[in-house]
């Protein structure tokens, strides 16, 4: 009876761990991570997003078709509420890049919700972390187009005030800009997805380890299974959240480097 | 939402910022950084000298003193 049991539980494994977030390949052999659910679920992604845009954009009409009108909302959302509000006028020149990153964000967290697909790429490091180089290289460009050069990191690195306590002012600003933003930025998104694949995780197949390890625990299972639909819903929060704060900061990054003395 | 203009009154570059955008994200960083790099400082002195951790406990309260200060001049004012 105990050597069933204790077979039945192994079906499971339980706790999950890291290695659940690395699938087995789609194509080739074992130990090839070429082509992986993550990596299907990426292209698919970009192409999702290409040919929405594209299509509902092909033939833009003065009434709009609901397509057409649910691609201007979202654009409208992204320009007018974080790119413009943040940037003002200037806001409209970066509405393209902002509405192409909030629109990848969101739909890459998306999987991590959507039945089969079940994991979000960008629970992922690799992911966020590119994605995070990119607004950081670019603010650092505008910054330096709109102050001139090295300017910038007189601008960005010399608080406005007195001389004295300056040596202790740059090291916090210098840390706290260049060091600290990519990373929080990548890790906030990383850690947000990770966590959420891996509570999901837990309480799934918690519900079979407990299944397994003891017929009483069944009604507890059923619990466990209520939780899983529960914080699905909760893990939809997250990733709409997240894919908003990620384009918010980068625009608020954006807004530090065009900022003028004052 | 449809071809809807940018809000009328976009804001000037000299306005005051919009509330709740990347700001507090911004204090938190000040704070956590002066206390990291100070704190930092202090303990490679304390390592240099031999103590055992006076300096990287002045080094923190001098780093999120900073940090404060910074986040008055940066954000507040």
């Amino acid at each position: 009876m105990t050597g069933q049991t204790i077979v039945l539980a192994a079906d499971v494994p339980f706790p999950p761990s890291v290695e659940d977030f690395y699938l087995p390949a789609i194509v080739g052999g074992h130990d090839s991570y070429w082509f992986t659910k993550i990596t299907a679920l990426l292209w698919i992604s970009v192409a999702a997003i290409i040919i929405f845009f594209l299509v509902s954009y092909r033939k833009p009409k003065l009434v709009p078709t609901k397509k057409q009108w649910i691609a201007e909302s979202i654009y409208g959302f992204v320009r007018n509420n974080i790119a413009v509000d943040m940037l003002g006028k200037r806001g409209i020149n970066f509405a393209p890049y902002l509405t192409t990153l909030f629109v990848f964000i969101l739909l890459m967290n998306f999987w991590a919700i959507v039945p089969v697909a079940q994991i979000s790429p960008n629970s992922h490091i690799a992911f966020p972390a590119i994605l995070a180089v990119i607004s950081y290289v670019m603010f650092i460009y505008i910054g330096m187009r709109h102050h001139g050069g090295l300017k910038y990191f007189k601008h960005a690195l010399i608080p406005p005030a007195p001389w004295f306590i300056l040596p202790l002012l740059i090291p916090i600003e210098f840390f706290s800009t260049f060091l600290v933003r990519p990373f929080s930025l990548a890790v906030r998104l990383f850690a947000n997805m990770f966590a959420g694949h891996m509570l999901l995780l837990v309480f799934t197949l918690g519900g079979f380890a407990m299944l397994n390890s003891n017929l009483w625990f069944a009604p507890f299972s059923l619990v466990s299974w209520a939780m899983t639909i529960a914080l699905t819903f909760l893990e939809f929060l997250v990733v709409c959240l997240q894919a908003y704060v990620f384009t918010v900061l980068t625009a608020s990054y954006l807004q530090g480097a065009l900022a003028d003395e004052h | 939402m449809t071809g809807q203009e940018p809000p009328n009154n976009p804001r000037g570059d000299d306005g005051p910022n919009p509330p709740d955008t990347g700001m507090g994200m911004t204090a938190i960083a000040y704070l956590v950084s002066g206390m990291l790099v100070w704190g930092g400082i202090g303990w490679l002195v304390d390592h240099w000298v031999g103590t055992k951790g006076i300096f990287a406990g002045i080094g923190a309260v001098i780093g999120i003193g900073g940090g404060v200060y910074l986040i008055v001049r940066r954000i507040g004012a």
